[in-house]
């Protein structure tokens, strides 16, 4: 730690050179006179001022912060605490701080467009909601005569509260493809749903080691808990190791023991530490005796996995492997906490099959301070839009590519193509061509692997159509624009956190002609001829149809619980192995998730899907031990970060606030790294890659491997308002998606078709 | 003594989320380029054994402030009755000197010309309530108020009050 002296001192040095940065930044009059409008306002219209209680949604996908959003003069000019919302106890983030930049920004798209010009041109003609409806609903009727339903697809970037209509749409419709990223929760959850037969949460409050594997809880919505109960651990004085390739703020405010593990190999860093724990016998084996199955067959197959054969792929020493597996196995309360980070790789369900096993045979299941499934609490569940229960094996069979083996379809959230294939089946024609794709906020050329291809299939496309809040990447090639309102300008729908549920309200009106995701697919499935099936576009008899199990009109929910509504939350049960593991599965022949209703060590429901019975390790597509031969050219390994404090994937970089504290794609360079190659601290650096190039500035960062660089995904997108202009999409820009491979034997976890983020490559000032 | 009003940051609480920076410019309307509050990094150690702290600091409200000694126009001024050290934007030339005296190198200067900077959000204060930074916080990690409570709250851990010439009113625990 640095004497206070020194921090002082470096923050005059950092303030100094910073200014360069500051005096780069050019004000826009618009967004000045913008602020000197908020400002009169303020000073004049005291009567006019209102605060109306809310949350936000500018991250996701789970549910968003309260706040109470100020209203001076009829416009939203920031936000205030709600101490009342359990989701975030009154704290917010960045994010919603900057709403108001957000909701009034340049780039906010205001009313329904059609293309004009060529695809890619950007050339559009404002035409009205009615007229997009129509056009849209037109198009698919023709398709779906011509070439059958199914020849749609929607995409969805991660969940979200909507995300439930567009399959309700597709099952309207007749079409099974949903186009899931591939890179984001589900991934991890089907491996643990057939290894221990739910996805077990950490519990940090009783915790008194807390392994961060892979996960950024500070960054994923800090407000709304991830930091609290971090701070609350550190304080209680639990014990924290953090696996990742950088040292982020999770881990340095725990001092947390850091385990530098290279990207996209934590499988095989699982698989070392499962070898460790049953030969040096540290596991439970009364646990293991009861609740597991194929412990045998998993002790002889583990053995080739040893912590020296890990020490060469992960670059973590054997010792710290062995010491990380002892500490953890002999914890009686240590608990995992892991993400997406795993989850970028070609072995991404073999990690959290091997984590899910290392939990059960430590007896680190369902036990206080461990990881837990929770009990629930009173509240009835609103009624869903979903139509899980009209699947048919035929249905499965019709997905044009798939996201989990059809075996396994559906998975808890529906039928799901991996979006990646649902646009190579536009080049390729397999298994047939998909000729229309919905896209609310999803981005996929900046924000899926293949850039270069998406960008490929995008210009052959026939109908493309996009939903946002703000102008995308990919809204070029779009043949219809739709214009959705931000949360802050729609009263629907209602909000859950846990046993809490609260009706959405209206801040401010519309701007333009925007109306809310939810408005858009009544009107459309109404406007198909489905209307009976989506309430003929009556979007308050549809929000009442859903609370009627809880009781009462959406009207009664936010006249009598202006606040919120909270019901009892269930006392802590733990060790509910036996109901646990007989949890019938989402699958068409509705069997459980574990048939031996215990633990899947050996999983013999892959092996008769010709799938692995036990994880096993598999290479990166390009890294220091999958192709070594390459490491004279391209000695460093590249990854991303899936999310950061200010931003979210693709969006926000417009937003001035937020882009005034993460102002460029700053690649995370070693120090020594970046010395050797006369790099210095923020210059601007070419990432040379075997599959496309980068333009991105060098950020030292002594926290990182040496052999490593990462940086944030998502880069394209400028600010006017401080005069920063969009990057390329493809080479030349910031887009990491453009570096990595695109061969399919290569790019995909076999099993639940998650997306590699490694590839090698040579770093060079610009 | 009268009354003096500060901050006490938890830097062992911040985990560099940028919410207080945010909060402030956005409840202050604070400009483009124009920082009242900032969020510092300090790395230490050696890869793979690295320490990394993280700070949030705006302007010290200093018992004896610098910048209001050497403002030749007497535009930066400290509050008799809570200790607030204040500036009058209309009075400021604009002369860069309170920024050279400031060793905490907090006076900013936005489009105006006219020196600008953190005024413990004294109309919040006034409407009791806290300044941004310190309800958004999701950390807990900043505290305002009075000496006298911050002391109290520093004592609780071994929090200290910064100490520099010009007498900082900012506690910070590590």
């Amino acid at each position: 730690m640095k004497t206070l002296n020194e921090v002082l001192m470096t923050r005059r040095t950092f303030l100094k050179a910073t200014g360069a940065v500051g005096a780069a930044i050019a004000l826009s009059g618009g967004m000045q006179k913008d602020l000197l409008t908020q400002a009169e306002n303020v000073a004049n219209a005291a009567p006019e001022e209102k605060l109306i209680p809310t949350f936000c949604a500018m991250c996701g996908p789970s549910s968003g912060c309260g706040n109470m959003a100020k209203v001076v003069g009829g416009k939203f000019v920031g936000i205030e605490s709600f101490p009342e919302c359990p989701t975030n106890n009154g704290f917010n983030c960045p994010k919603a701080h900057a709403a108001p930049q957000w909701v009034y920004s340049p780039e906010r798209l205001k009313y329904p467009m059609k293309r004009v010009g060529e695809k890619g041109e950007g050339k559009f003609q404002r035409i009205t909601w009615d007229e997009a409806i129509t056009l849209i609903a037109n198009k698919l009727k023709e398709q779906k005569a011509k070439y059958g339903p199914e020849s749609l697809g929607i995409l969805s970037p991660a969940r979200r509260s909507y995300s439930d209509y567009l399959y309700r749409f597709l099952m309207t419709h007749g079409s099974p493809n949903y186009g899931h990223s591939g890179i984001c929760a589900l991934q991890r959850m089907f491996a643990m749903y057939y290894t221990v037969g739910a996805f077990p949460s950490a519990d940090y409050a009783n915790a008194d080691l807390i392994i961060i594997w892979g996960a950024q809880p500070v960054y994923s919505g800090s407000a709304k808990g991830g930091v609290g109960r971090i701070i609350a651990a550190k304080q209680r004085g639990a014990k924290f190791i953090v696996i990742k390739p950088s040292l982020e703020s999770d881990g340095a405010v725990t001092d947390a023991t850091w385990v530098p593990v290279r990207p996209g190999t934590d499988a095989a860093l699982a698989l070392a530490m499962l070898n460790v724990v049953i030969n040096e016998k540290l596991y439970d084996a009364a646990f293991v005796e009861q609740w597991c199955y194929g412990f045998d067959q998993l002790k002889a197959h583990v053995q080739q996995y040893t912590p020296e054969w890990a020490e060469k792929i992960t670059g973590v020493t054997t010792t710290q492997i062995k010491e990380v597996a002892r500490l953890y196995a002999t914890t009686p309360k240590a608990t995992i906490d892991s993400s997406n980070g795993p989850e970028h790789a070609r072995a991404a369900s073999d990690t959290f099959r091997a984590m899910g096993a290392l939990m059960a045979i430590t007896g680190h299941l369902d036990k206080r301070g461990t990881n837990v499934w929770g009990a629930g609490s009173k509240m009835p569940a609103p009624r869903s839009v979903h139509m899980m229960d009209k699947y048919t094996q035929e249905w499965v069979d019709k997905l044009v590519g798939y996201e989990f083996p059809p075996a396994f379809q559906p998975f808890v959230e529906g039928t799901s193509s991996s979006l990646y294939r649902l646009f190579d089946s536009v080049l390729t024609g397999q298994k047939y061509p998909i000729k229309a794709i919905i896209a609310p906020g999803s981005q996929a050329i900046a924000s899926t692997r293949g850039t270069k291809r998406i960008l490929e299939a995008l210009k052959k496309l026939e109908f493309f159509v996009i939903l946002d809040v703000a102008r995308t990447s990919d809204m070029a090639y779009a043949d219809v624009v739709i214009p959705i309102s931000t949360m802050y300008e729609t009263d629907h729908p209602f909000e859950t956190s846990g046993a809490w549920i609260m009706a959405r309200n209206k801040v401010v009106e519309p701007l333009g002609e925007t109306k809310s995701d939810y408005e858009f697919w009544l009107d459309l499935g109404t406007k198909m001829g489905y209307g009976a099936d989506w309430w003929n576009g009556d979007i308050k008899k549809h929000m009442d149809w859903r609370m009627e199990p809880l009781g009462m009109t959406y009207e009664e929910l936010r006249t009598k619980y202006p606040k919120g509504r909270t019901y009892e939350t269930n006392p802590p049960t733990y060790e509910q192995y036996a109901t646990r593991f007989a949890v019938k599965s989402t699958r068409i022949d509705k069997g459980p998730y574990l048939p031996q209703g215990k633990v899947a060590l050996y999983n013999t429901l892959f092996e008769k899907a010709g799938l692995t019975p036990m994880p096993v390790w598999r290479e990166l597509p390009e890294g220091p031990t999958a192709t070594p031969e390459l490491l004279d050219k391209y000695p460093l390994l590249l990854s991303d970060y899936h999310t950061s404090r200010t931003y979210n994937a693709a969006w926000l970089r417009h937003v001035p606030y937020l882009r005034e504290i993460e102002p460029y794609p700053f690649l995370h360079i070693h120090p020594d790294t970046a010395k050797a190659r006369r790099i210095s601290d923020g210059d601007w650096v070419i990432v040379e890659g075997i599959h496309g190039n980068m333009k991105v500035k060098a950020m030292y960062y002594p926290g990182i491997r040496p052999d490593t660089v990462m940086v944030l995904h998502g880069w394209w997108q400028g600010c006017q308002e401080l005069g920063m202009p969009d990057y390329p999409i493809a080479d030349g820009g910031a887009n990491t998606n453009n570096m990595y491979t695109t061969d399919p034997n290569k790019m995909f976890d076999p099993v639940v078709t998650g997306m590699t983020s490694q590839t090698l490559v040579q770093v060079k000032k610009a | 003594m009268a009354k003096q009003y500060g901050f006490y940051v938890e830097a062992d609480k911040c985990v560099e989320c940028h919410a207080c920076a945010v909060a402030c410019k956005a409840v202050n309307n604070v400009e483009l380029g124009v920082h009242w509050r900032r969020v510092h990094t300090v790395w230490g150690g050696q890869f793979p054994k690295v320490t990394c702290d993280s700070i949030s600091f705006s302007c010290m409200h200093c018992g004896s402030p610098a910048c209001a000694a050497v403002c030749p126009t007497g535009a930066v001024k400290k509050r008799a009755e809570d200790g607030i050290v204040t500036v009058d934007q209309t009075k400021c030339i604009g002369c860069h000197a309170c920024a050279i005296a400031c060793p905490f190198g907090v006076p900013q200067y936005g489009k105006n010309g006219a020196m600008q900077k953190c005024n413990l959000c004294l109309d919040r204060l006034t409407a009791d309530q806290e300044p941004a930074c310190a309800w958004t916080c999701p950390a807990g990690a900043i505290h305002a108020g009075t000496l006298e409570d911050l002391t109290k709250l520093a004592q609780q851990k071994t929090a200290k009050q910064l100490v520099g010439s010009t007498q900082p009113s900012v506690f910070i625990s590590k």
